[in-house]
């Protein structure tokens, strides 16, 4: 018996999965030049028109099931891709060419491709250099259809499959049957890739960015797939199958337990509704934020949009997905966040030492006006359906939010004078995720609507720790005494000036963690949508007063260990029913 | 005929999306479009052409359409390269 090995990557879907290794290689087509005898040459044309058209068929079933997923209209990419396939004049010539040379439609399709494509990558626009990509992602289709080659396609994956590959295309991910593939693994992306996503939207557990992995691993192999803590594990041994099928049991008895929560409304016991609303990044999420129960978005990351492209989305692509997402959930609210990535992935010649201390998100958006303004022109037309509220990310002054308000004013004047209706009452809210929005926040809460605690950013900034470093990780604590202090400010703060609070970020999702935050007096929480039904079981359970109690006594502490043992001590005690969820 | 030299005004330059919908709107038209740029001339209804102009923002290209509907042709397609569309 060979030894168990742990192989790690980042885990970018959650949940457990047992299977057998596919291993999912897409392999170069090769082509050989064949004389055609003049009689035939009328045949080989005839079969290359056929390769075009079958081949546009597979791109249009794609682009159906892209836009499905990731909203109408998203995959215009492959309008693109169709028209490289159909361009005329590189039909033409390949047929042309066919006729005066008398060769196989293969040779002169790869030679014709392979002249456009090198064309384009002597090019010094980076960007133009990338469509080479999908060039010959079409290009390679056709001459699979032309050699009558099966794809390697995923859709073809046994049932039972975890697939194990270097990369997945995004029009090859989207293709991805859940119902038989059980995990993905992959040596390339992270957590925003393609990939990601699909495995996100479809609940399928994934770890990518596993270096080598492809060498270390053979098809067929029975392996473990752990999506929570981002790790695949080759011969697992006999104790660890037995862990993670006691997991995975507990995961799935857990679920059935909390499912009759999420149709419920979020009432304590004592009668006090608090709001549980989904965090989502993309959005066909909102079926998922529909079927835990949550009560509206308390966040819509936009980086989807720019992430999964080049450049900049336009102010009508961006419409079209916030709008589409505002009517699904009427009349439930959405909150949208602006812009929260670093420079670098807009403006792509830009680098920095830095980046989470940098030139990113809000940052980014008030010295690129005309980009930020794109952005709020896009939301503040969706919010004619009058439930979209709107939130700034990476606030850290006063300035910023003076300045905001500015081109947000701006832009509702120009709006106005040409006659595009959109929400006057439009709340504006600003994310407190820096210590010195915390410690301002008595005074910012006089220029909003509302403040949405991000209290992962918050946690990372005030503590000085990048959790992403393996090295010092354990010091990222949520529970940290000073951490909660800074949450306790702003929420007060923000109740002195009658304005709501809420707090998206993992605290939101903790049962240790809710009891507390509630005492304190947190209007909204926020959370992935699978943690919704917990959060309302855990609700239901409590009362106002105890968990003002618990608020009190929490904030006293010199060590997040303290604090821990101190909520689990009294959840213990006051509410019992809650000690089955806490890990 | 109509020809006349235009600067690329499109945010990202003629990608593939602005490219695209170029495309998509000279097939509508009868008259034959061509689009040139340092000396290099490709067909306005070929997008892979098109690509492999590099067309920039900023750039210039000459536009030329050329058929019974020139200058409806000319109208229109010259809005995607200034970014009016």
């Amino acid at each position: 018996m060979s030894r168990e090995r742990i192989l790690k990557g980042i885990a970018v879907s959650q949940g457990i999965a047992q299977g057998k290794v596919f291993i999912y290689e897409t392999k170069q087509v090769e082509v050989f030049q064949i004389p055609i005898l003049p009689v035939y040459l009328k045949d080989e044309i005839g079969r290359f028109d056929r390769a075009i058209k079958k081949t546009e068929h597979e791109l249009r079933n794609i682009q159906k099931r892209l836009n499905y997923e990731l909203g109408e209209n998203f995959a215009q990419f492959l309008d693109a891709q169709v028209m490289m396939l159909s361009d005329k004049a590189i039909i033409q010539k390949v047929k042309q060419r066919i006729a005066e040379e008398k060769l196989n439609a293969e040779y002169v399709y790869h030679d014709v491709i392979r002249e456009y494509a090198e064309k384009l990558g002597a090019s010094k626009d980076t960007y133009l250099k990338e469509r080479v990509a999908d060039i010959w992602d079409v290009g390679s289709r056709v001459l699979r259809n032309l050699l009558g080659l099966t794809h390697s396609s995923v859709v073809e994956i046994p049932t039972g499959s975890i697939i194990v590959a270097h990369d997945i295309s995004p029009s090859e991910a989207a293709l991805i049957n859940p119902k038989s593939v059980l995990g993905i693994a992959t040596e390339a992306g992270g957590r925003t890739s393609h990939t990601a996503i699909t495995a996100r939207a479809l609940e399928i557990p994934a770890v990518l960015g596993i270096k080598g992995l492809i060498g270390k691993i053979e098809n067929g192999e029975k392996v473990i797939l752990d999506g929570d803590r981002g790790i695949m594990i080759k011969n697992p041994s006999a104790g660890k199958i037995h862990f993670y099928e006691i997991a995975k049991k507990k995961v799935l008895e857990l679920a059935k337990a909390l499912s009759p929560f999420s149709e419920l409304p979020a009432k304590t016991q004592d009668g006090r509704r608090i709001d549980i609303s989904a965090n989502i990044e993309f959005f066909s999420e909102y079926t998922h934020a529909k079927k835990y129960g949550a009560e509206g978005i308390g966040l819509f990351r936009t980086e989807f949009l720019y992430l999964t492209r080049r450049g900049s989305p336009t102010e009508e692509e961006q419409y079209r997905v916030y709008d589409a997402l505002a009517k699904r959930m009427k009349p439930c609210p959405v909150i949208i966040r602006t812009y929260d990535l670093g420079g670098d992935k807009i403006f792509s010649d830009y680098r920095e030492a830095n980046p989470f201390l940098g030139w990113r998100a809000i940052r980014v958006c008030l010295d690129e006006l005309d980009f930020f303004k794109m952005q709020l022109r896009a939301i503040l037309r969706a919010s004619v359906n009058k439930n979209v509220k709107i939130m700034f990310p990476m606030i850290s002054n006063h300035e910023e939010v003076k300045r905001i308000h500015l081109v947000f004013e701006k832009v509702k004047k120009e709006l106005r004078a040409k006659k595009i209706d959109f929400d006057e009452e439009i709340q504006f809210g600003i994310m407190i995720e820096t210590p010195s929005a915390a410690l301002l926040s008595p005074h910012l809460a006089h220029q909003v609507d509302f403040f949405s605690i991000g209290s992962n950013d918050l946690t990372q900034y005030t503590l000085a720790v990048d959790r992403g470093n393996e090295k010092i990780s354990q010091l990222f604590e949520h529970f940290h005494p000073a951490v909660l202090q800074l949450i306790k400010q702003i929420i007060d703060a923000g109740h002195q000036t009658h304005i709501w609070v809420g707090l998206c970020g993992e605290l939101a999702a903790d049962p240790l963690a809710i009891p507390l935050l509630i005492g304190m007096g947190i209007d909204e929480l926020s959370m992935n949508p699978g943690s919704i039904p917990r959060a309302k079981m855990v609700v239901q359970a409590i009362t106002i007063p105890e968990c003002e109690e618990i608020a009190k006594g929490a904030l006293n502490f010199r060590t997040p260990l303290e604090v821990k043992r101190y909520l689990r001590r009294n959840i213990h005690r006051k509410f019992p029913g809650i000690d089955k969820v806490i890990k | 005929m109509v020809k006349k030299p235009l600067k690329i005004l499109n945010e990202n330059g003629l990608h593939a999306l602005p490219a695209s919908r170029f495309v998509k709107l000279a097939e509508k038209f009868n008259s034959t479009v061509t689009i040139e740029k340092e000396g290099v001339e490709v067909s306005g209804k070929s997008i892979m052409g098109i690509l492999t102009l590099a067309c920039e923002k900023g750039s210039t290209v000459i536009l030329t359409c050329e058929g019974m509907d020139e200058k409806e042709a000319f109208k229109a397609l010259r809005k995607i390269l200034e970014g009016q569309n």
